[in-house]
């Protein structure tokens, strides 16, 4: 595993006022992110893993702390910044896919594909999702691991350095799951991204290169796995 | 169901422009209906009321002279309920300043109220008929009196049969003849500096003109149900002896003929413009609420769960568009009361009404009330139907994803393929919601077509006036004498320093005449060479006039069927000498939009009449450095019935149509903010519809502007097409006005500039661009954290 680091959090704090009431949601935590693994955060809800995914994906500026990506500080990034981070490094794959309603399956890819400057191409990326024949369907005629493979494809096909899941198979049957997870590894296989997704189903803990364990807005601990299983032996 | 209501109270919230929007959208229908309806009922019943009380006549027949006694003859013929002689002739005013009127002089017998069109007081007193210590007095008309800045007790001198006589000013009064005082249908707009009726008693009448225990005029009022074309006959036989010059029904009555205009003129718009706004507002409505219940499916479903009934959820999200329609007819009672009391004091000064025309309107408010409810209730309930066919079990579920399904555009395939992914998600957004597609373009085009409507009128009235003051007239003054001279005597007036042209004419009453039916018109005899004054056909060139046959006026030529090539006889109505009669062809039909009159050449007159060389008025054209001084000159010499100053009748124009701008700026922000509204609901519903992809595509690294560029294209499709197809259904709407609206004094032709259109299309943008970025505002609170929060 190429060990490269390519984001630092340094005792990042995420501060949220609810009316009166200042909710510590993620507290003083420091993680190093490396180039090309599969990084696996795993909490109940409320334990700060969405916190932390939304600060690593520029969706969000810690209250504290420095996020540091190849070498630039996100942390006093302008909004502006931030989309650039957003549409250039990194893909996102959400539980329930976000698609637009409007735009078929190859539309959908192709809308993301036009927001960088190389993106891969539309149709390759759609065969290596193994939709190539669902291209033309609109998201109400696909099935849900169906739509998750667009969302994967659309996030792929921007050829990021990050590909950020939250709750990937939230939403989905086990053996659907269970693709959908095969679909991310042969990714970071074939493409080299840094993989990071956020679960609270511990069973795919089993698939990361490290795992990390949130717990009422901290990290508990960080897990190196040198023998990750293939998401075909993982059952839940 | 309280809970409900507070359930209601955060909807309202919710949407808080969007509920605002509508509001306003219903007031403006409300204050329409109020301001218009009033207007015409006021106007309507005040013009009843005086019309009975005074017993305005249903027929006028004119006569050279008749004796007192033929009265008694009209009053026996069967189906005549009450009759009335009187003298009524125009005679010059002398004025302190040396400038020149004209005054109607008209007189009544005594007692006043058992008479055909009788008059009111308004201010002053009655006159007498024989003052003690001599003298003859009499009342004039308000508008006259004030303009010309007369008291009581003031005399003025007028000229009878060549001779002046003081007249002692005791009162002024109103008639149902006289609502509206113009002194002949070439006139455009009233002048009261210049022209105003003098009332006085029959016997003083009969002295100024020579004509004792005479009269020139018989009124006449038929009893109800009667064949009226028959008793007319019977009468018109009676008067044949003496002369009966002219003789016409009470629509052709000029002053009620204007009024009668103005009554239609607010009749056709009273129930048009209110539901424009109305239905616009109710077709906006339904939309946002099955909108509504569609994403309220799961709520609704829970309500259900609760015991909630049906009709309790119906009454709930009704509730809703009622309440929009209740505040807006709140506020909208408030400003269309404005709005009456306004259009009442806009006819209080057109129109010559003594009865009260303002008020506020009760039994119009109530209907406003009921409208605008019933707008609601028909809204909300039709738009909350869906909430039956919830089912709580499978509402809690979450929704599939919203089918979408393929756009027209994407026949068109060599388009299609060409488009980025943004442009086809709005097409295929737009297509999925075809009704609100729908509202939104029949909306935006009402919106821009009423920008055209409320600016027409403008063009309408400026192009009337290039054509009467820049082609079809050319003269500076127009005289009228007060009896035929010879032409050759105009020399004395061709002699004053700065007269340029100066050429005679002879105007008369006519009566045309083909196989058995007849019409009355106003003949003028002008020398072919002509170029002061000149008839034109239909696309606005000059017809020369012919040295034999006659240019026939539109007017007389539609009533009586009349063709180019057919012959006429043509009857004189001069009421100096004998009626004369005379074969002429029609040569071609006068299309002039003013002062629509038929044609001869001079010498043709000369030649129905039996004369030669006579004319009895002038046009003049000069030097502008001298008009002055030539008018001064001319008031002088008391030949001279009147003078016409072309620019003085402009400037009365410009001055009238100044009281429109305000008429004209309200309907501009009316069809703005209509045109607003649209857009803004329209640009919410989606953005609301769609936060969530619209925020997934952020996080995917679209910046803001990116995303409100993407709503753009969604409005762009529609709004372009609306804007345009606008511009025709304005031009539609303006023809159909003024086809309910036209009389036959004038011809107002549907003129629209190309200046117009395009402030028309401005304003469109304006109002699409306004409506957008209000909408779009809403991007940039658009919480990317939140909506990819992994909640349904």
């Amino acid at each position: 595993m190429n060990k490269d680091l390519l984001m630092q959090l340094k005792r990042v704090t995420k501060t949220y006022l609810m009316g009166e009431v200042k909710v510590e949601a993620l507290k003083e935590s420091s993680l190093d992110i490396y180039q090309g693994e599969i990084l696996v955060i795993l909490g109940p809800s409320g334990s700060g893993k969405s916190t932390l995914l939304n600060l690593i994906g520029g969706m969000d500026k810690p209250s504290s702390g420095d996020i540091i990506f190849k070498d630039r500080s996100l942390s006093k990034a302008s909004d502006r910044e931030l989309t650039q981070f957003r549409r250039h490094e990194i893909g996102f794959v959400f539980q329930f896919y976000n698609l637009i309603s409007d735009l078929t399956a190859g539309e959908n890819v192709a809308l993301a594909a036009g927001l960088v400057n190389n993106p891969l191409p539309t149709q390759g990326v759609l065969a290596q999702v193994g939709l190539e024949a669902r291209q033309y369907h609109f998201p109400s005629q696909l099935s849900g691991g169906e739509q998750q493979r667009v969302s994967i494809a659309r996030a792929m096909v921007k050829n990021p350095t990050l590909l950020l899941c939250d709750e990937p198979t939230g939403a989905l049957d086990y053996h659907t799951g269970i693709t959908i997870l095969q679909l991310l590894k042969q990714t970071r296989e074939a493409m080299g991204s840094t993989i990071i997704i956020v679960t609270h189903n511990t069973a795919i803990g089993a698939m990361a290169d490290r795992l990390v364990r949130m717990r009422s807005g901290s990290i508990a601990e960080i897990i190196v796995n040198d023998s990750p299983l293939p998401p075909e032996r993982i059952e839940w | 169901m309280k809970i409900l209501n507070r359930r209601l109270q955060h909807i309202i919230r919710g949407s808080l422009g969007q509920f605002l929007g509508m509001a306003v959208i219903i007031a403006v229908g409300i204050s329409l209906y109020i301001g218009i309806t009033t207007a015409f009922f006021n106007l309507s019943q005040s013009q009843q009321g005086f019309y009975q009380d005074n017993n305005f006549a249903d027929y006028y027949f004119y006569v050279v002279r008749a004796p007192e006694s033929i009265l008694k003859q009209v009053e026996r013929v069967p189906g005549v309920s009450l009759a009335s002689g009187r003298i009524q002739k125009d005679v010059p005013v002398l004025k302190e300043n040396q400038e020149r009127a004209t005054v109607r002089l008209t007189s009544y017998g005594l007692p006043l109220e058992k008479g055909v069109n009788g008059i009111e007081l308004m201010q002053g007193r009655f006159f007498i008929p024989y003052p003690a210590g001599g003298g003859i007095e009499a009342m004039l008309n308000s508008a006259y009196f004030e303009a010309n800045g007369l008291a009581f007790g003031d005399t003025i001198d007028i000229v009878a049969d060549n001779r002046k006589y003081p007249i002692k000013i005791v009162g002024t009064a109103a008639g149902p003849e006289f609502t509206y005082i113009m002194k002949d249908a070439a006139n455009m707009m009233p002048d009261h500096e210049t022209f105003g009726i003098m009332m006085l008693p029959l016997n003083q009448a009969q002295h100024l003109f020579h004509l004792p225990g005479q009269f020139n005029q018989v009124l006449v009022q038929f009893a109800p149900g009667v064949d009226q074309d028959a008793v007319v006959q019977s009468i018109k036989d009676i008067l044949a002896p003496y002369g009966n010059l002219a003789s016409f029904p009470r629509k052709d009555q000029l002053s009620h003929a204007a009024l009668e205009g103005e009554l239609e003129g607010l009749e056709a718009i009273s129930a048009f413009l209110p539901l424009v706004f109305l239905s616009i507002a109710a077709a906006i409505q339904f939309v946002i609420l099955r909108r509504m219940i569609k994403s309220q499916r799961s709520q609704i479903g829970i309500m259900k769960a609760l015991g909630f009934h049906n009709a309790q959820i119906i009454v709930h999200f009704s509730s809703y568009a009622i309440l929009v329609c209740a505040g807006g007819a709140a506020f909208g009672i408030g400003t269309g009361v404005l709005m009456a009391s306004y259009f009442s004091d806009l006819y209080a000064m057109f129109f010559n009404l003594p009865r009260a025309i303002g008020g506020v309107n009760y039994q119009v408010i109530l209907y406003s009330i009921l409208l605008s409810l019933g707008v609601g209730a028909l809204a909300g309930f039709s738009a909350s139907r869906p909430v039956l066919s919830i089912n709580p079990a499978e509402s809690m579920r979450p929704l599939p994803p919203t089918s979408s399904s393929r756009s027209l555009v994407e026949n068109w395939n060599w388009l299609w393929t060409g488009l980025s992914s943004s442009w086809k998600m709005a097409f295929r957004t737009i297509s999925r919601n075809r009704f609100r597609m729908l509202v939104s373009i029949l909306g935006i085009s009402s919106a821009v077509a009423l920008l055209i409507l409320s600016m027409f009128t403008n063009d309408a009235v400026d192009y009337l006036m290039d054509q009467h003051f820049n082609r079809e007239s050319n003269y500076d003054y127009m005289l009228s004498f007060n009896h035929p001279i010879k032409e050759s005597e105009l020399l004395d007036i061709s002699r004053l320093e700065g007269v340029g042209l100066l050429e005679g004419y002879f105007t008369l009453p006519i009566r045309v005449h083909l196989q058995g039916s007849s019409d009355e018109d106003v003949l003028v005899g002008i020398h072919p060479s002509s170029t002061l004054k000149q008839p034109t056909r239909e696309d606005g060139t000059f017809i020369p006039i012919p040295q034999e046959g006659m240019v026939i006026s539109r007017r007389a030529a539609e009533r009586l069927g009349l063709q180019v090539g057919d012959t006429v006889q043509l009857e004189t109505l001069l009421g100096l000498g004998p009626n004369r009669y005379a074969q002429l062809k029609i040569v071609a039909v006068n299309y002039q939009l003013f002062g629509n009159e038929s044609y001869v050449s001079l010498a043709q007159a000369n030649r129905i009449l039996q004369e030669s060389q006579l004319i009895n008025g002038a046009l003049m054209k000069v030097d502008p450095k001298q008009a002055a001084i030539i008018e001064k000159e001319l008031s002088d010499m008391t030949g001279i019935n009147s003078i016409v100053s072309r620019q003085k009748e402009r400037d009365n124009i410009m001055s009238m149509m100044d009281s429109m701008i305000y008429m004209v700026s309200v309907m501009i922000m009316f069809s703005v903010i209509l045109g607003f509204v649209i857009v803004y609901n329209s640009a919410v519903m989606s953005f609301n519809e769609r936060k969530r992809e619209l925020a997934s595509l952020l996080t995917i690294g679209f910046t803001r502007q990116e995303v409100a560029v993407i709503m753009w294209k969604e409005t762009i499709p529609q709004a372009l097409p609306a804007l345009l197809l606008g511009l025709p259904l304005g031009k539609f709407l303006a023809e159909l006005y003024f086809g309910s609206v036209q009389f036959d004094m004038w011809y107002m032709p549907v003129v629209i500039y190309p200046l117009s259109y395009a402030l028309a299309a401005l304003g469109g943008l304006v109002f699409v661009i306004l409506g957008q970025w209000a909408a779009s505002r809403g991007i940039k609170k658009l919480d990317i954290i939140e909506l990819s929060k992994n909640t349904d």
